[in-house]
């Protein structure tokens, strides 16, 4: 797994709940990494065990968790090291949307062990678009949904995602159907 | 071929210049951001070449611009940061230059700055790629600069915990050398880090004695192996020796291979000194404690010798007067007036309360000395109790009070030592009989307890009772509660200390209710050890049913041949005088010679060996004469005032058939004379 992604689950935890509660995760989780490098690979079993041990610490869900996780990742996370690439990937959310499945081929052409998720759009329309996610690593369609709500916070543009199809229900990937006010976004 | 939107797609930042460098053509992306690219300008006015000398000027020439086909050309806006690099590309027209590229960009920033986004860019540029490469790279440095951050932060604390340990921590290298060690060592050894880093540990600091296992430690720890916890000494810069017990662990490299060993140790000078010290103490202590109970072994001997020479001492004499007194009682020296009988009784009876006395205190001392070996048997309940109450019998009738004996079926028998079991109940059985008063009732009862697993023994009365505040000094020695009592009611003041004692040296207990005036109940209680059946082979008759004396004495020459081996005139002259009456022939003889001399010339048809006798004792005697076969069968009786443990297994041992302490009754005496004298004669 991408290391920004535990030190994003680090800093979501560090900052909204306090350092001593990352630490209890680490310890719970059997984490001895002192800090995440953003562009490392880690186990995927890593990040995983850091999700369930931030269930335990926090007294949240997996699914807040995960959502909480993806919001926090484009809002603080990402916008922190890609703040001016990733509002380059477009001048609209809807821009951005288009721009994503391309973003994810050079991250997997930047890294070719990190096994990023792949991303496709279709049904683009001036406020609503459809994107279909592709993961082999399952259970983290939540994670997707609290992304696309962190993306349309930092272009200010209210939107609405819904999951429209889901992997672990037996679909060949998930799918999100992402609506926005078209008079905010162009 | 392209067509012109094509075109535009694939190349938004191109421009076409014709022969006088004049602008024809732009794409779409460049005019949007450098908006005075008008057709028509020329190019010169707009940008600049870089690396190029004087470029600018031979921009304008068509010539030279034709020579420059393997150029990189790197156009620098006169009016933004915009840099362009492009590639020219001579067209079939000789009067048309294009170009073709797009803006130099090295972050998401200038991107920015430039109005510019990614989806500008071709797919097929790589300015993206690029961009996102370098974004990665610098997040990743911010984040290794970050954790070099954090590590210096932890590192700081670490030094920080290491210098602050109480405890010495060394660090040595796989050379042996010493790589570092924290404040504490410095403290403690006086040598700072900077003096000791490079030298050779164990030659420098370990002292001689203790330098090959310290090796084997550091070998074993360079083997990957955690060498545990050593305890050895180290020099200190001011000469002193430093004690200290050292764990050692491996010292690991960033590649995992064994890069030294940690030492982390703990200060014990202060306790070598005192444990030392502790030594000696411990040493002085138990030399003074062996001292102690050599003594404490001599006067627990001395203690028991008193005891046995007391018993010696104070039986002889009392079998003299009992014996005496049964023999002038029997009329042995003649019959006797009323009043003589009545004085002879008088010293009889104070005689056997002498008895009782020493033989209770002889109890209480063998329970105290934990000499006292119960001779545990399947016993017969029903027995035991009928055997004790025969004891009173005689002086419950004289005191008018009737005896009663409630058995509990349920407890048929129990594994006790019956003996010590029905000096118990006579003892409470006598006690009930002398404090109830005429008519009154004793009465002796059983109770099974299943759950408990425990016999209850209960001698109940209706007699004088005991006052609540007195009931706890009931069991003390010499204890009878009331002074006058002691004076009208006869009693060694040791019979309840013994019950007590014998009850709890079987496991039991015991306990009283009492209510002053109404009487008093004594419960006994005795772990069961239950038998399902009945297998007592305990004879409960036997005490309470001695044989009565056969005075039937036959011719006197064809009587029997007693000899009479003893020391004492008074015992000879009593069990002689006895014996005499009661028909037997009599032999005497002063110590254990004599009397192997006088079986020898005699061959007496029994044999009572005093133990106690100069010259040669008794066992001494017995064992002389049963190593003569032809003395095989002659019966000997061993007589013994000590009464001690292990007398009569002594004397069984070597070679008496039976064995009776003194004072001797003499009725028991003549009983068990018949039966060995009957035995001999029916094998």
């Amino acid at each position: 797994m991408h290391g920004m992604i535990n030190k994003s689950i680090e800093d979501l935890v560090t900052i909204k709940f306090g350092a001593d509660k990352w630490i209890a995760v680490k310890k719970k989780a059997g984490v001895e990494v002192e800090a995440f490098i953003s562009n490392e690979s880690y186990p995927d079993q890593m990040t995983y065990g850091l999700v369930g041990a931030a269930t335990e610490v926090l007294g949240l869900t997996v699914d807040q968790v995960l959502y909480a996780f993806g919001e926090f990742w484009v809002v603080h996370t990402a916008s922190r090291g890609y703040g001016d690439l990733l509002k380059s990937a477009g001048r609209t959310l809807g821009e951005f949307l288009d721009y994503l499945p391309l973003f994810h081929t050079r991250v997997a052409l930047i890294f070719p062990n990190l096994q990023p998720p792949r991303f496709e759009c279709s049904d683009r329309h001036e406020d609503r678009i459809t994107m279909h996610y592709y993961s082999h690593r399952p259970g983290l369609s939540m994670v997707v949904v609290g992304m696309l709500n962190g993306v349309a916070q930092i272009y200010n543009t209210p939107a609405t995602v819904t999951q429209t199809k889901f992997k672990d229900k037996g679909a060949d990937h998930d799918e999100f159907l992402v609506v926005w006010s078209a008079a905010v976004s162009t | 071929m392209l067509n012109r939107g094509q075109f535009a797609t694939l190349f938004p930042f191109h421009f076409v210049l014709d022969g006088n460098m004049r602008v024809v053509d732009c794409g779409s992306v460049l005019l949007r951001i450098c908006p005075e690219l008008i057709v028509g300008s020329n190019i010169a006015d707009h940008f600049t070449l870089f690396r190029l000398g004087d470029a600018p000027a031979k921009l304008l020439s068509r010539e030279w611009v034709l020579q420059q086909q393997a150029t990189l050309f790197i156009f620098k806006s006169r009016s933004s940061e915009l840099i362009l690099r492009l590639q020219l590309v001579i067209l079939d027209d000789p009067e048309r230059f294009l170009f073709l590229g797009s803006p130099w960009v090295r972050n998401a920033t200038e991107l920015k700055s430039l109005q510019l986004v990614l989806r500008d860019f071709a797919l097929h540029d790589s300015t993206g790629d690029l961009l996102q490469l370098v974004e990665s790279t610098n997040t990743s440095l911010r984040d290794a600069t970050q954790l070099a951050t954090r590590l210096e932060v932890r590192n700081a604390e670490l030094k920080q915990l290491i210098d602050s340990a109480n405890a010495p921590i060394l660090i040595i290298d796989s050379a042996g050398k010493v790589a570092d060690w924290n404040k504490t060592t410095e403290r403690l050894t006086g040598f700072r880090i900077n003096e000791v880093i490079g030298k050779q540990f164990i030659d420098t600091f370990v002292v001689t004695e203790s330098q090959d296992d310290v090796r084997r430690l550091l070998l074993d720890t360079f083997a990957g192996r955690s060498g545990g916890n050593m305890e050895f000494l180290m020099h200190t810069r001011d000469q002193r020796k430093l004690l200290a017990i050292f764990s050692a662990s491996p010292k690991l490299s960033i590649d995992g291979s064994v890069a030294g060993t940690i030492l982390v140790g703990q200060d014990i000078t202060e306790l070598g000194e005192y444990r030392t010290q502790l030594e000696k103490r411990v040493a002085d202590r138990t030399e003074q404690l062996a001292l102690a109970n050599e003594e404490l072994s001599r006067v627990m001997r001395s203690k028991d010798d008193f005891v046995s020479a007391m018993s010696h001492e104070l039986r002889t004499p009392l079998n003299a007067i009992l014996g005496l007194s049964e023999s002038l009682a029997e009329g042995v020296y003649g019959n006797l007036n009323e009043k003589q009988v009545k004085s002879i009784t008088t010293i009889a009876e104070s005689g056997h309360h002498l008895l009782s006395l020493i033989n209770d205190l002889l109890d209480i001392a063998k329970i105290g000395a934990g000499k006292m070996e119960l001779e545990w048997l399947a016993t017969n309940v029903d027995d035991a109790c009928q055997a004790s109450l025969r004891f009173v019998a005689e002086l419950a009738a004289k005191r008018k009070l009737t005896l009663q004996l409630e058995i509990d079926a349920e407890a048929h028998t129990i594994t006790v030592d019956q003996r010590r079991l029905k000096q118990m109940l006579v003892n409470l059985l006598a006690n009930a009989v002398k404090f109830t008063p005429e008519g009154g009732t004793v009465t002796l009862s059983t109770k099974a307890d299943m759950s408990s697993d425990v016999v209850a023994f209960s001698v109940r009365d209706t007699g004088i009772g005991i006052a609540p505040e007195d009931l706890h000094r009931l069991f003390s020695p010499f204890t009878q509660l009331d002074s006058k009592l002691s004076r009208q009611y006869a009693g060694t003041g040791l019979g309840l200390t013994l019950v007590l004692k014998l009850a709890e040296l079987h496991g039991g207990s015991v306990l009283v209710e009492s209510e002053l005036g109404s009487g008093s109940c004594f419960t006994i209680k005795l772990p069961w050890k239950n038998y399902s059946s009945s297998n007592s082979d305990g004879d409960a008759r036997g005490e309470g049913s001695p044989v009565e004396a056969s005075a039937a004495a036959g011719e006197l020459a064809n009587s029997p041949l007693i000899l009479v081996a003893d020391d004492n005139e008074i015992n000879m002259m009593t069990v002689g005088d006895y014996l005499v009456a009661h028909g037997f022939r009599l032999s005497q003889a002063g110590n254990g010679l004599d009397a192997i001399n006088l079986v020898r010339e005699q061959s007496p048809d029994l044999v009572l060996m005093d133990i106690q006798m100069p010259i040669m004792d008794g066992l001494q005697a017995i064992k002389h004469l049963r190593a003569e076969s032809k003395y095989d069968d002659v019966p000997i009786i061993a007589l013994t005032s000590r009464a001690m443990v292990g007398d009569r297994e002594r004397c069984l041992e070597a070679g008496a058939n039976e064995y009776l302490s003194k004072p001797v009754n003499l009725k028991q005496l003549l009983s068990v004379i018949h039966s060995q004298l009957d035995a001999r004669r029916s094998k």
